[in-house]
Order: C-alpha cells, then structure tokens, then sequence
C-alpha cells in the first residue's frame, strides 16, 4: 500500500526501495512490513529491514506506453514492466528510462524481458511549479548499457594518514550528448536534474571508496541549478545515500547547500579536509559534491550564448584521513566583487557580461590564486605532474595553463569541456576526477577552480599509492562515460526539451 | 440460498456521453424505469444501495445517499459501495436476513466529467506504486497478456490464432451491442480493425481492445422470494453472491496471468448456489479488455487455464455470438460487454445484471440468446473492482 500524500513527504520510502524480509521464513516483500503474512504474529519484531538501492532486478515482462497518465507526458513514449529483485522474491513495477524511442519505433519486447535492469534515481513525474518535487527508484536502465551495475561494499581502512585528502570520488553524467562541431556537452534525461546528478555522484564516491556510508559526518552540496529556491540538495542526498547514523527515518549527518557560481563545491574542499582533521569534531569523512544541469538560455535569446557551452553532471569526493588518495598539501582562495555573471531571484536563466567575463574576471582569479598558492609552497609549474582549472569554454583554460608555465601534457588530461560541457559547480571537480583517474601514486596536481561573482579556490594535492588501489572498483570513471558506445545523440531542439525536464 | 432474494424490475439509462446531465437525473431514470416496470412506488423502498466509484472525484459528489434521499424523498437506510455487484451483495445479505422486503440497488457514473485526468485517477486508485512507476490502465492487460503467453508456451501459429482471438472477443461484443439500444457504441466492427489498432499502438492490445469511460446508470428492485410473487410473475432469483479480495500492486501477487479473486470468487459462488459453470447458459464477464474476457472464461472455470484462446479461435464468434465450449453453447457478454455496452464503473455491474435478467425472462428482444425454443434458465456475473483487487460472481436463476 502507499497513499500519494505520504508518499510526497515521506518519499526516501521509493528513493531507496526500501522492503522488507522476514526474519522467520525470509519471505521479502516490497515496502516496509511490520509482519509477515505468512508467519503472522509471531513475526512481529522480527521483520528485517532491506532495500533494493544498490541492487540488480530483471525485466519480467514489459510493453509500451504511448499514451501515459498526464504526470508522464512529457516522456511521451516508454517501456513500463515488471522487475523483479532477488531472484523473484520481490516483484515491483518500473519503467525504463533514459530511452528517447523515435515516433513510430517499434520495440521487441521479448528482447528486453529477461535482462538485467538497475534501478535508478529520478524525478518521478511532472508537477506544478509550486509543488514539491517527487523522486523515486522507480525507473530503470538495463545494466549492459551505459550504467553497469555496481555492488556497494564498505572496506575496513588499512592506513591512517597524517594529512586529510581525497578518500573517494564518482563522477556522473547522462548518456545523452549534443554534438556541435567539436564540442560534445552532456544533456540530462528529461527525469534528471541536479539532486539526481547529486545523488549519483555521491554513490558512485561511496562505491569508489568503500566508506561506511554512516561514517560520512557532513555533506555540503555546490549547485546553482537547484529546482528549489528554498529547500537543499543536501538533505535529499543524506537521506537517499544514508550519510551518516541511521535512526528510523533521520540520519545523523550535517547536510548543507553552498552557492558560489561554479565554485560552490571546490570552496568547501578545505572546509571537508579540515573538519575530518579536527579531532573533536569526530566526523571521520565529510562528501563535498558539485552538480548542475548547467542553465542558459536558449540560443537567440539575451544570455543565449552560454547555450554552447553548458553541460549536465556531478563530481562527489570523500575527504578522510584513512586510506587517502590525494592528499591535500595546501590551499589559496581569492575572492573579489566582479559581477562578471549572474542569475537574479526567480529568472530561469543566468546572464553574462560579455567580454568582461575574461581579463578581470577568469584569468585575473585563476592566476592570483595558483600563483600565490605556487608561492605559498614554493613549487614550480615543472614541479607539477597535472593542472587541472575551470572550464566554461575551450579556450580560457588553455590559455591560462601556458600562461601559468604548464605544459600541454600537464592539463590535457584535465579538460573536460569538450566532452561534457561546462558542468558549472561540477566542472572543475570533473577535470580533477579525470586526472585521478590516470594518475600515479606520487604525483602531484594543482587544481584552480573559479567561480563568478568571484573568486578561485586553488589546491595542491598529492596522490598516494591508495590511487592504484581503489580505482578498479569504479567502472564509472570519467573516461568510461566519455568514450561509452551507448551514447547517444540528440538535436538542439531534443537538447531544449530534455534540459527543461518534466 | 435460504430466503431466495428475487429481482422483479431492472432498468438503466443508455451508457455513453451525458455531458449535460446531473448523475441525479441518470439515477433518476434508471429508477424511474426499474420501478415503473414492477409498479412500485417510492414509499415501498426499505433501503437503498447505491455503487459509484468516482462520483467523489468527478462531480466532487460526497454524501450520494444525500440526493438520493432527496431523490426519493425518503428517509430510510441507504449505503454506498463501488460496484452495483457489491451493493447487490450486501442488499441480499439484508433480504436474506430478514431486514427488509423491498430495496433499491443501484450504481451510477459520470466518468467524461473529468474525461482530461480520470485515467490518471483510475490508476492511482487502482495501484498508487504502478502509477509512480509511469503505468497506465492499459499496460497492467498488456502485461497480464504478455505473461499468460510465456506461462502456456503460446507461440508461432497459436500465438496468431490468440491474436485473431482477443480481437474476435471485441468483434463479437461490438456486434452484440449494435442490438442494444443502451450500449454506448453499436457500431460493428472487424477483426481488421482490431489487428490495425494494435499495430498502430506498436503492442500487443489497442484501441479496439479496451473498454471505454462512459457515464450512466442502473437500477433494480430486490425483494424477498415472497414478496416478489406479488408483484411480478417472473421473478429472477439471486441464487449466490460471493466476493474476494487480493492485493492492490499486481506486480506483487503469485499468479500474473489470471484473478486469484475472481477464481475464489467462483468457486465460493457455484458451491453455494447449487450449480456449475455447465449450467450456465448467459455469462456477463468483466471484459475491461479482450484478455480479460479471455482469462474471465478461465477464472470462472469455463475453460481449463491456457485453453480459453482455442475455444474463443474456434467458435468463430464473429459470426455467432456465442463460445462453443465442451460442445455447449455459452452466451458472453450478450449486450455487447464492457467493451461495447460501456463500463461506467459504478453502474456496469447493473448493466450486466440487467441483461441476465432480460435473459432469462425471454425478454431480450433482438438479443434474446438462441437455444432453440428455449429460454435459458442460469445465468451469472462476474466483476471486478480495480485490475483484480475485489471479485464478484453472483449467479441467477428463474423457476
């Protein structure tokens, strides 16, 4: 049973699949039981709580629905079925998603029922503009497509470090791309927004790490395309991902929204490293994510021009002190008032100050922040193995990177921009999870984000030979997503429709 | 049946698009004509049973005894249930238990009032889980289809020949209903139609599969086996109801390919009653779509589970009207089914039952089933709440 209103509020019930299994004869049953029918009575008390967050279903039986119920117009045409979860125990209903079927495009059934499927997070369907936004599992992607199933298994640490750093990170963006000569930019399924690519990334860091998730003390989320004015991403990650101790239906976890164009979630970096560093505050990790469905008006229209660059994405990183990654050597952030962009209090879209955005915004932070934190530790540019920094279009990280004295080999690796786009308050954390990703242990790495309004964050890390370790546990990585053959395709006008969402 | 309740009058308003009628005034009429055949007036109701399943959504109607009552002027008992078969069954149980002599059973829709979000409403209503997940009223049939074809192994040419049958069952239902001045659509069609409904809809059922929404109503009049004899020379006797239950979520129940419900339903119905699915000459099922008429001939126990497609393919309904089963002739759905006659769902059951009566009484007129000379004495019902949630077999008989 289930009643809407409930459902509304209460909705981590469907975010996680939450079930239940009887401690008597294990008999499951999809949703939370206080008993099991068959054991009756004497099952009270003794019901295990389950859920099917991380698991993997099969597609019992599908069809198509070309004519949904009004909440799911917008996805026009879908396949809907049956899935059922360990080896049929539980049964529930779904759809699958992330599949644009053409008009008229005929689907096999039989060559979909029988195959793996996982459940993934999504909005559930369309609702007012006024009205909460409903998420639910509900929706699923076959597993040998784009999103392989991935278990979640939490390793015991084997290594306390002196220095906090990096423990953990995931990077996610959708499998739809727009391809405009040779910048590709990743476009969110019309049932994803930034809480949904919050979510993903942060379980795809928590797969990457093996950290208990109820380990995890502090979750601050950088985003500027929030669907809500009023009410954090935060707190929907916390508790679809468990962060922190679970306690019925409340997690003890701090959770909190950081606005700074797009370096909301790098400013928060050091905030992270320094909290689990702060021995009375006994927050073992602290997950810093940045994700956007990165907004810009359409093309055409005043502040259309960002329309070319703008991605769909989110960058998660665990700081901790054991089994570290990367550790942080140091930090410099500059910050000074230049409204080089901006998006005011109820407008859909943000604007731009043209030409402005440059010298005495972009260039002039990245550079004050790198040089001053170079100073700082006294390094070199050749003293660094990668440089990774903010990537609102092809050119400006180029330049600044020779500017800087870094070399070709020393930021190629780090620009993202022409595959996903300029993913805002994920962007640069991006271009620093592709770096991680290929990294040797020992190596050192300077990231400068930049934010407008404005600012840069500019951090020196060093990897550890956890960096080997770790990374076969992510099949997700950056070059994964990139390079997937299950990618596909869409026009600008699919683009539009998709990036509204439903 | 101890006590036989007996039904002296039916009537019902024609199912289909009333957009300009109050649903006081459906009832009104489908009143009008129960109790005007049975020379009944007002002041002899008891009580008053009426069924709506969405009158509280549609016509933001609560409280329906309220304009009954001021309908009939009458201050008696009266209870609301969502089918007219759950509404017969709970005045039957009063009859029987001596309560009253004369009631009112009657059910009442207006589904086209809200024609832009009823099928959201039916199916959050139906499974509120199936509905997050983005299924529609029609997917859980198509699923039901899609599973019963992989638990009987139906491939190749019979899987053809199952097609051709859902679409004979709609092809019969249509040809039934073009004789029934009540139906909602009378208008034949052909297994063509069907077959290219469905291609146009890329799956395994269409247009021509599915029930539509309609608005109307209907009536009847149910006494004690005593007081019947006074007022009629043809009393129809309600020889059992019987009722189950399953889960809302069909996804989660054991069997995906037929109603649990309705099988229990059955069983609990013939038991009581004192007949068998072989004695039934006139069958009124709750064909929703064609596969449900299909696994409904199952359920019942007409046919053994897996088979009912063979036994439709084979009697050529389309041409007949009637299932050739075991060498017998069954009578489904003779005025024209959900499908055809309409499924305003607060009323149909009425609609059914109101055929069985017409039935059984010989007074079908066009309709009238053929056995030769002559009329059929057993005849049942079944409905459905939800896709399978509540069952209701009720059977008839006359002297």
């Amino acid at each position: 049973m289930s009643s809407e209103p409930i459902e509304r509020r209460v909705s981590y019930l469907g975010d996680r699949l939450k079930s239940s299994r009887c401690g008597i004869c294990g008999k499951e049953y999809f949703e939370v039981r206080d008993y099991c029918g068959d054991c009756g009575r004497k099952s009270f008390g003794k019901m295990e709580s389950i859920d099917l967050f991380y698991e993997k279903g099969k597609l019992e039986l599908c069809t198509l629905v070309t004519e949904p119920t009004n909440k799911f117009m917008k996805l026009e045409n879908y396949v809907y079925g049956i899935v059922s979860f360990h080896g049929g125990k539980i049964r529930v209903p779904g759809r699958l998603t992330d599949q644009i079927l053409k008009d008229g495009e005929t689907v096999d059934f039989s060559s979909l029922e029988g195959r793996e499927v996982v459940p993934r997070f999504r909005r559930r369907y369309s609702v007012g503009k006024s009205d909460v936004v409903p998420t639910i599992s509900l929706a699923f992607t076959l597993a040998d497509e784009y999103y392989p199933h991935q278990e979640y298994t939490v390793v015991q640490p084997s290594k306390e470090y002196d220095t906090p750093g990096i423990v953990g990170y995931g990077f996610y963006t959708s499998r739809f791309r727009i391809r405009e000569g040779s910048l590709q930019r990743s476009v969110p399924f019309i049932d994803e927004d930034a809480v949904t690519a919050a979510v993903e990334s942060g379980k795809l860091a928590l797969i990457h790490s093996g950290v208990d998730s109820a380990l995890v003390g502090k979750i601050y989320v950088g985003s500027e395309s929030n669907p809500y004015a009023v009410k954090p991403i935060a707190s929907k990650v916390a508790q679809v991902l468990k962060l922190g101790e679970e306690d019925g239906d409340i997690q003890g976890v701090d959770a909190v929204d950081m606005e700074f164009a797009c370096k909301a979630a790098t400013s928060m970096f050091k905030d992270a490293a320094s909290l689990v560093n702060y021995p009375k505050s006994g927050i073992k990790y602290a997950m810093v994510i940045g994700a956007d469905n990165s907004q810009a008006a359409p093309k055409g229209c005043p502040g259309g021009e960002l329309d070319a660059f703008v991605g769909y994405g989110g960058s998660a990183f665990i700081f901790g002190k054991q089994d570290v990654l990367a550790e942080i050597e140091g930090w410099y952030s500059v910050t000074s008032d230049t409204p080089d962009f901006w998006r005011r209090d109820g407008e859909p879209f943000p604007m731009h100050g043209g030409r402005f955005t440059g010298d005495p915004a972009y260039f002039k932070h990245v550079r004050k922040a790198a040089t001053k934190l170079m100073e700082k530790l006294n390094v070199q540019a050749s003293d660094i193995d990668y440089f990774v920094t903010h990537q609102p279009n092809p050119q400006f990280p180029v330049k600044i990177a020779n500017e800087l004295g870094f070399k070709d080999e020393q930021y190629a690796a780090s620009l993202q921009i022409n595959k996903f786009g300029n993913t805002y308050s994920g962007c640069s954390p991006a271009g620093l999870a592709s770096v991680l990703d290929i990294a040797k242990p020992e190596e050192r790495i300077l990231m400068v984000s930049y934010g407008s309004g404005a600012g840069s964050d500019a951090y020196l890390l060093r990897t550890t030979s956890q960096i080997a370790d770790k990374r076969q546990r992510q099949k997700l990585s950056v070059k994964y997503q990139a390079e997937n053959p299950f990618v596909e395709f869409v026009d600008y006008t699919t683009y539009r429709r998709l990036k509204l969402g439903m | 049946m101890q006590n036989r309740p007996a039904i002296v009058a039916v009537g019902r308003t024609k199912f289909g698009e009333h957009y300009g009628k109050e649903p006081e005034k459906l009832i009104e009429e489908a009143w009008l004509t129960a109790s005007k055949e049975c020379d009944l007036e007002r002041r002899d109701l008891e009580a008053c049973y009426l069924s709506d399943c969405f009158l509280p959504i549609t016509n933001k109607l609560g409280l329906e005894e309220g304009f009954l009552s001021e309908l009939t002027e009458l201050h008696v008992p009266m209870e609301v249930t969502r089918s007219v078969s759950a509404a017969l069954l709970t005045a039957c149980h009063a009859i029987q238990a001596g309560a009253y002599n004369t009631v009112l059973v009657g059910g009442i829709e207006k589904m086209t009032d809200r024609w832009d979000k009823i099928r959201d409403d039916l199916m959050l209503l139906e499974d509120p889980w199936s509905y997050y997940a983005g299924g529609t009223p029609e997917a859980n049939h198509e699923l039901l289809l899609r599973a019963y074809i992989n638990k009987y192994g139906i491939t190749g040419e019979n899987l053809d020949k199952l097609n051709v049958a859902l679409a004979q069952v709609s092809v019969k239902n249509h040809a039934n209903a073009a004789k029934n001045e009540y139906a909602h659509f009378r208008r034949k069609i052909t297994v063509d139609h069907v077959l290219n409904a469905r291609k146009a809809a890329r799956k395994s059922l269409g247009l021509y599969d599915f029930a539509p929404i309609s608005d109307g109503a209907s009536a009847l009049i149910l006494t004690s086996e005593e007081h019947a004899r006074k007022m009629t020379d043809k009393p129809i006797y309600v020889l059992d109801c019987s009722s189950a239950t399953d889960y809302l979520n069909f996804t989660a129940r054991d069997d995906l390919t037929h109603f649990t419900a309705t099988k229990i339903a059955a069983k609990n119905a013939f038991k009581m009653a004192g007949v068998a699915p072989s004695d039934m000459q006139v069958v009124e099922v709750y064909d929703q779509s064609t596969v449900l008429e299909m696994v409904s001939l199952e359920d019942l126990g007409f046919c053994e589970p897996g088979t009912a497609w063979k036994s439709i393919n084979e009697s050529r309904p389309e041409e007949k009207s009637y299932y050739e089963i075991n060498g017998r002739r069954v009578f489904v759905n003779a005025n024209g089914g959900l499908k055809a006659d309409g499924n305003p769902l607060g009323a149909t059951g009425g609609a059914q039952i109101f055929e069985i009566f017409k039935q059984l009484r010989g007074e079908a007129g066009e309709r009238q089933i053929d056995l030769g000379q002559e009329t059929p004495r057993y005849g049942c019902t079944s409905e459905l709440e939800g896709f399978g949630t509540k069952a209701y077999v009720t059977i008839f008989g006359r002297e």
